[in-house]
């Protein structure tokens, strides 16, 4: 199954790089969406996760902060 | 079966990534296992100062670093080491998870762990207006007001990143001055009034519920405490962490460093260190000195290997001999 998956961004943010490489290792899509150039992406960021750390990690709708490796790895159904 | 090496390094920033490349040329069967990739480098944004590199993100220097020991062999594993254990051999057991490996050495270069303030609302609103890295979460504030408290090089670096998307950065320091590499001060300065500089001073209270709305300094400051501002980053340092190290019997400082000689030997035969665990260097830590210590330690542990042989070999060949596998 094909998951929609947003990730909010920073240029600077070594996390969201890690979950874009470990995202790109297994051939999983995504949007990354860097917040600094989009305000709108940057408010609904904060809204919708009650926060303002990065990066953020839409799948299906689902909200996960921060790179969180096993998380993802449940959450995609990836094996390794 | 345990999978056994000839050295176990723990820590995967730039001293223990150094180690392991000097360990994979001297031919030995190394694992670098650390429980996030890249150490304080990854997180330090551009990196100026590494001979022979030009401006390179400290990540990247990293990923650099692995690659270069992943062609000589090196294994790395990410996870958590929980206990470090010697048998009668002189075998080192490295737990993590729940697998135990087995090694003639260890180089210790797990680094150090970041200092928090420890006054309330710090954890509570972490994410809400607190934070620990400008380098990640600093750009999120374009426009906003916000204050760094430290007043190292990290935090001067912090803040000239951050003057990029804030428009107000309140610097706050305990000390009468900020402590910078005179490069990394010439820019802050060259920002102007953006970057405001409050010495002498630390942060008292953090005021919020759902988010940050204010932070209390210790002292007045301009005829107030209140310093209004919608970010909080905390930059004060790091302590070390060798809770692993002493069950061994590892010597350490007066300031809790492991303590070694100038070969980066511990005062327990076949235990080495490197990086921001030891104070060798005192406050001068960077990415040249620690992959300089992750070189020495290196080496100090393949002349070890050479005099005290195989101690963990035993195992090795029984598992081999009782799985029918050919090393």
């Amino acid at each position: 199954m094909e998951h929609k998956i947003k990730i909010y961004t920073t240029p600077t943010c070594t996390y969201c790089r890690m979950t874009k490489e470990f995202l790109d290792g297994h051939s999983i899509p995504y949007d990354a969406i860097d917040v600094t150039k989009d305000a709108t992406a940057r408010n609904e960021m904060i809204e919708r996760s009650g926060q303002m750390g990065v990066p953020v990690i839409d799948i299906d709708g689902e909200l996960t902060v921060g790179f969180n490796k096993e998380r993802l790895i449940e959450k995609l159904g990836i094996t390794e | 079966m345990d999978e056994v090496y000839d050295s176990i390094i723990i820590g995967m920033g730039a001293a223990g990534l150094a180690a392991s490349l000097y360990s994979g040329r001297y031919k030995m069967r190394v694992l670098v296992v650390g429980k996030e990739f890249g150490g304080e480098t990854a997180w330090a944004g551009t990196i100026h100062n590494y001979p022979g590199v030009k401006d390179i993100n400290g990540y990247d220097l990293m990923k650099i670093m692995k690659e270069q020991a992943s062609e000589l062999g090196v294994s790395f594993k990410e996870g958590e080491v929980t206990s470090v254990g010697r048998d009668e051999s002189g075998c080192f057991k490295v737990t993590v998870g729940e697998t135990e490996y087995a090694s003639a050495t260890i180089i210790f270069a797990h680094g150090t762990q970041r200092r928090r303030l420890g006054i309330p609302n710090e954890k509570e609103l972490t994410g809400k207006g607190v934070h620990f890295c400008v380098t990640c979460d600093g750009p999120i504030y374009g426009g906003k007001v916000i204050a760094i408290v430290g007043g190292g090089d990290a935090s001067v670096k912090g803040a000239n990143l951050a003057a990029e998307y804030a428009s107000k950065i309140y610097l706050v320091t305990i000390n009468k001055e900020v402590s910078a590499e005179p490069i990394n001060r010439e820019e802050m300065e060259r920002r102007g009034e953006k970057i405001e500089i409050i010495t002498e001073n630390t942060v008292a209270e953090i005021v919020g519920t759902s988010k940050l709305e204010k932070i209390i300094l210790k002292d007045e400051y301009k005829g107030t405490r209140d310093l209004l501002v919608e970010g909080l980053f905390v930059e004060i340092g790091a302590s070390p962490d060798a809770a692993l190290a002493t069950p061994l019997g590892v010597a350490l400082d007066e300031k809790n460093y492991i303590s070694v000689d100038n070969m980066m030997r511990t005062n327990v035969p076949g235990i080495f260190a490197a990086g921001d665990i030891v104070n060798h260097f005192g406050s001068f830590k960077q990415d040249i000195t620690a992959a300089a210590m992750g070189a020495v330690a290196a080496t100090s542990a393949y002349e070890y290997k050479k005099i005290n042989g195989d101690v963990c070999g035993l195992h090795y060949v029984t598992s081999a001999a009782v799985t029918g596998v050919t090393s």
